[in-house]
């Protein structure tokens, strides 16, 4: 019953008016940096923390933490409606967000993205409330060599959602990897690729390119094909007779997406590191292959967006768990609130929910609270992003093309990278127009370097021996899952040829 | 009516410094402006809105105070915008680790030493820590078996003060070890933490939970003086190993400022660190209080510069 008085505790601090006052600030705050693409909630956090300086620290942290999961909800919006994720978490979304929208289906597609998100959200704080303790030893548990599994088994998913035109895929990932490679090479600290530059010593960084090759490259294309000349309407279709709720079908088609979304998405994002952006791979893989219509995927399934977006959400509740118990952030955003932890005096760490049961609870408690007010905030706003849909294209993009360029200087500042996204524009067009993929492109971005830095952290350790990954139980049991899911990948590859092979064998008969 | 009293107090006061009279009667009658290169959150952005807070609690800046972040490079955006502002009095920025290894590292125009030096105030130090169950007993202990067998230690970055110090310490305490270099705190704590690495060098504030609930050691601390929250940890020159390498929390005008500006930022230093809040931010974010001031500052930017640049020459980080 202790977890229960726990949470009461934590309920009566998060109802005191002042701090849902600041709980709604934050909710806004969130889901206003999340639909900006490029401003994401490392930026909202930045914003806001200097202002929390002579805060109690209880109201200040609910606010710090709404504005983290509420950009979860806001980054999907511009995934959906204009093919342009705002972080990493949300390229998953746009895979059949997207083709929703431009199906006509906007209305149902966003709804659904915040039943989706809200019901992530919600799982994942239940699990935190009973199960904290537990899965903080899974976090404990990860050191480089089982990093390094982690993102090999989001690689194998990024195998999955390449498709049929699989050279075309191996291309652009590859492309992904080379620019991944620019920057300070971590275990040497030689320079790559920056011919002197400082602004390059950090790397590429993933919004210029995500935002360029999915929403400038989407937005040429558009141009390419002379929408802007057609009057009303755009690259998305918005028919009144298609209704604003999703309809009885997907909700069936959905239920069970969300569930195995939330669950996956909070134990992967528990883990530091990688998190929410593996975390809506797999669930988009998932839930392909548990689908009976898999190559209706990437086509507007509605499964395939609920499921990621139910996953980030999820993972950005699982990422509080390894800052609330043992003191350690899992990402940027969360590396920002621990930072406002030293800031208002709170020492991090294991001992941290005893020490400040009003703190650590009473965020707990606000976030139950938070998710509600998202998912009220995010169905009164739908109607108004509806509208905006329905702008005259020739109106609607140089605005895209203004919020992209200023939500890409607004990240570092960098006129650098703001050049760097409109190339990225140029070479997304080229890939939309002969059918490379940009999603795998941005992923391989994301996840090659981590896969060379944690590669290359394990063997330093291990002395170059690769035993390692078979000697250590976690890393073990990853590998092993990642064989059965290539094998069962396989048979049933196999076994479906063969049905169809069977199927077909008489009418050549005949 | 009340600004101005202030102004002439602080008039009085500058020209109580016995400096050229024309320019030290006008200074300050400006708006202040502070760069702060990295982004809010960061030691330098809590440094630089500390100092901004007492100058202000305390009237010690008779006019208005903006405060910018210029984030990027590491600091070189930054850094190389009060670069620009050669001679110009009303820029001040403050300094980090990154202050020296950026320019060893990137093509910058500036060196540490560039600048018009003010202060350091304190210096930003490492514990070196082992995982909570590991046998090891002590500092002694980890460098006799280290010797036998070579551990993996964990820092941030390879260009940084965290490979520095254990690199040093190693050629005087005569043993070899793998270092392994992280991006990410997090991963670097997790690291330790699941029995990856041997041993890791961590900043101290962000530590200090893990070691009181038991899950990490803390052996050495690499400043001159242990903080209080650590107490009982040995520092590497009490366990007789002198490594003198620190990262630089200081304070820095434009090139070329006017010596009575120098002056009067010098005075106003003096007393800022004898405020309540100064000792506050210090225990606060377990820093080793460390003040010089002017030309001295500049030796030890130039001796630390100097210092990292060989072991990162010998280590082929650099060129």
């Amino acid at each position: 019953m202790d977890i229960f008085d726990n949470l009461l505790l934590g309920l009566a601090v998060a109802l005191q008016p002042i701090n849902i006052v600041y709980l709604l600030i934050g909710t806004m705050v969130g889901m206003f940096v999340g639909i900006i693409p490029g401003f994401g909630p490392s930026a909202g956090l930045a914003i806001l923390l200097p202002v929390t300086f002579g805060m109690e620290p209880t109201g200040a942290v609910m606010m710090l933490a709404a504005i983290y999961y509420g950009s979860m909800y806001g980054g999907t919006i511009t995934s959906i409606l204009l093919n342009t994720p705002g972080e990493s978490a949300t390229v998953a979304s746009t895979f059949d967000g997207y083709p929703l929208a431009q199906q006509g289906r906007a209305g149902p597609a966003l709804v659904m993205q915040a039943v989706a998100s809200f019901i992530g959200g919600t799982i994942g704080v239940i699990l935190i409330t009973l199960l904290a303790p537990l899965f903080a030893q899974v976090a404990r548990s990860f050191g480089p060599p089982e990093f390094f599994m982690l993102i090999m088994m989001g690689l194998l998913m990024l195998v999955v959602m390449i498709g049929e035109n699989w050279r075309l895929g191996v291309i652009s990932t590859l492309i992904g990897f080379a620019l991944g490679t620019v920057g300070v090479d971590l275990e040497t600290g030689s320079q790559r690729f920056t011919f002197g530059s400082a602004e390059l010593i950090e790397g590429i960084d993933f919004i210029p390119i995500a935002i360029g090759l999915f929403g400038l490259g989407e937005l040429y294309y558009s141009f390419y094909e002379g929408l802007h000349a057609k009057g009303s309407g755009g690259i998305i279709q918005y028919q009144k007779e298609k209704r604003f709720w999703p309809d009885l079908r997907d909700w069936i088609d959905t239920r069970f997406a969300m569930l195995r979304g939330s669950l996956l998405g909070f134990v992967i994002g528990v883990l530091p590191g990688a998190g929410a952006t593996i975390a809506s791979l797999m669930a988009y893989s998932v839930e392909k292959a548990a689908s009976k219509t898999p190559e209706r995927f990437g086509k507007g399934m509605m499964a395939g967006l609920a499921g990621p977006e139910a996953a980030n959400n999820a993972a950005s509740s699982g990422a509080m768990v390894p800052l609330l118990t043992l003191g350690i952030p899992g990402s940027g955003s969360t590396a920002v609130l621990l930072a406002a932890f030293l800031l208002w005096g709170l020492q991090p760490g294991p001992l941290l929910m005893a020490q400040n049961p009003e703190f650590a609870w009473g965020l707990i408690a606000s976030m139950y609270l938070g998710n509600v007010a998202l998912l009220a905030i995010n169905i009164f706003a739908i109607p108004l992003f509806v509208l905006m849909i329905r702008l005259p294209y020739r109106i609607l993009a140089p605005g895209v093309i203004l919020i992209c360029t200023i939500g890409t200087y607004a990240v570092h500042g960098s006129i650098i990278e703001v050049w760097l996204m409109f190339i990225a524009g140029l070479v997304g067009f080229l890939m939309k127009l002969y059918g490379f993929s940009p999603a795998a492109t941005v992923l391989a971005l994301v996840l090659g370097p981590m896969a060379e830095e944690t590669l290359r952290q394990t063997l330093t350790i291990s002395r170059g021996s690769a035993m390692i990954f078979i000697e250590r139980g976690v890393s073990l049991t990853i590998l092993l899952v990642m064989v059965a899911i290539v094998l069962a990948a396989a048979a049933l590859r196999l076994s479906r040829t063969r049905a169809r092979a069977a199927g077909s064998a008489p009418a050549v008969g005949s | 009516m009340r600004r101005r009293t202030l102004v002439l107090s602080v008039l009085a006061l500058a020209s109580g410094l016995a400096v050229g009279p024309a320019f030290a009667q006008s200074y300050p009658n400006e708006r202040l402006n502070v760069t702060i290169a990295f982004g809010p959150g960061g030691g330098n952005d809590i440094l630089s809105r500390t100092l901004v807070q007492i100058l202000e609690k305390h009237k010690l800046y008779p006019k208005d105070i903006a405060v910018t972040n210029r984030a990027g490079g590491s600091g070189a955006v930054g850094w190389g915008y009060v670069f620009n502002q050669k001679g110009n009095p009303y820029h001040i920025s403050t300094t980090s680790g990154s202050f020296v290894t950026t320019p060893l590292q990137a093509n910058t125009p500036w060196k540490p030493t560039s600048f018009t030096p003010v202060a350091l105030l304190a210096t930003d130090d490492l514990v070196l820590l082992v995982n909570g169950k590991s046998g090891y007993k002590d500092i002694k202990d980890f460098i006799e078996k280290a010797r036998t067998k070579p551990p993996s230690i964990g820092g941030m970055g390879a260009v940084n003060v965290d490979f520095i110090v254990p690199k040093v310490l190693s050629e005087k305490a005569n043993f070899k070890f793998e270092y392994v270099s992280f991006n990410k705190m997090g991963e670097l704590n997790t690291a330790l933490l699941s029995n990856s690495l041997d041993a890791a060098m961590g900043n101290p504030a962000e530590i200090l939970g893990l070691v009181a609930s038991g899950d990490m050691k803390a052996l050495a601390y690499s400043g001159k003086k242990t903080p209080d929250s650590l107490k009982g940890v040995p520092t590497l020159q009490e366990a007789g190993y002198d490594v003198g390498i620190s990262m630089p929390r200081g304070l820095i005008l434009p090139p070329d400022a006017p010596k009575a500006a120098q002056e009067w930022w010098i005075a106003t230093m003096k007393k800022v660190v004898a405020t309540p809040e100064w000792k506050e931010y210090i225990t606060k974010n377990n820093l080793t209080e460390n003040i010089i001031y002017g030309d001295e500052f500049n030796g030890f930017l130039d001796r630390t510069s100097n210092g990292f640049a060989t072991v990162l020459r010998a280590s082929g980080a650099i060129k």
